[in-house]
């Protein structure tokens, strides 16, 4: 089993690089004093913080919501007892 | 012996309160619609930053450039339409309410009004969709957000002819505070577009 997973991270693992120059359009396409990599990196990192921060919000707008509205019933919370209680008396039909 | 003196006395258990959401179905179609939007909007900027970072001179010496007292003039023609509409959410008055409604309406009819005077004046100065890249995203970004403004504004009409009866308090409980947040997105947008755009 740890032989199959180790294969199969070295699978995933090893051709990384090769899979990162894929795309067209980042890494190898310009030189390092391009702007348009500056360009890109910053698009990129704006891409990446929006939805994250819209989620965010989102969630935060709805999590408020529902704690400002404190007076909606909430459900009871009963203690339970471990100690276990003994056990009621059979309602069976009594002897004579 | 008639059947109303078989008729038990029931003692009748209350009715149990009604259930009212945290978040009305409304406000969170609103919040998704709103989240859609931004990441629209998202998706247009980070376009717009790509090749505005990457250009040498932005924007290109052949092109004309933005009017920006104008636009800074429209701007605070947007921002103060926001003032009668949290008025209108906020006043009990029906008369008041519909007043404000339709002054916001009025204002943001003004800022689409005044956004397509100063485009056709672009054009007529040469920059248009096809022009340059410059002409190209600011067409698709500020016209993005003028189809939004346009469409909460005629919103914000509609609202406001509503407004003239009791409707909203009857038939359309959430129909203004939904207008109204769908114009507080677009101003906040703008908010985000104008220094973007016209100032960087």
């Amino acid at each position: 089993m740890r032989a199959a997973i180790m294969a199969g991270g070295a699978l995933l693992c090893g051709p990384a690089a090769a899979f990162a120059q894929s795309c067209a359009m980042c890494g190898s396409s310009f030189s390092p004093n391009d702007p348009a990599t500056r360009a890109f990196t910053w698009s990129i990192i704006f891409l990446l913080a929006v939805p994250y921060t819209i989620f965010g919000l989102a969630a935060g707008f709805v999590f408020w919501s529902f704690r400002r509205a404190s007076d909606r019933p909430r459900a009871t919370i009963i203690p339970m007892s471990w100690r276990r209680r003994p056990a009621a008396p059979a309602s069976g039909p009594e002897e004579a | 012996m008639d059947a109303g003196s078989l008729a038990m006395p029931r003692r009748l258990s209350p009715l149990p309160p009604e259930r009212v959401p945290a978040i009305s179905n409304t406000r969170l179609a609103m919040v998704v619609l709103i989240a859609g939007e931004s990441m629209l909007f998202a998706g247009l900027i980070g376009m717009y930053l790509v090749f505005r970072l990457s250009a040498a001179t932005w924007p290109p010496a052949d092109q004309p450039r933005l009017p920006l007292i104008v636009t800074a003039l429209n701007t605070a023609v947007l921002f103060a339409s926001l003032v009668p509409l949290t008025r209108a959410l906020r006043t009990d008055s029906t008369t008041t309410r519909a007043r404000q409604v339709r002054l916001t309406a009025l204002l943001g009819g003004t800022f689409v009004l005044v956004q397509g005077i100063e485009w056709t004046r672009l054009v007529q100065h040469g920059l248009t969709l096809g022009s340059s890249i410059y002409g190209a995203t600011f067409y698709m970004l500020i016209g993005c957000h003028a189809l939004h403004v346009l469409t909460g504004a005629l919103w914000v009409a509609v609202t406001a002819v509503l407004a003239r009866g009791d409707a909203f308090e009857e038939r359309h409980p959430g129909a203004l505070e939904m207008c109204g947040i769908y114009w507080y997105f677009v101003c906040g947008l703008w908010g985000v577009l104008f220094p973007l755009v016209y100032l960087y």
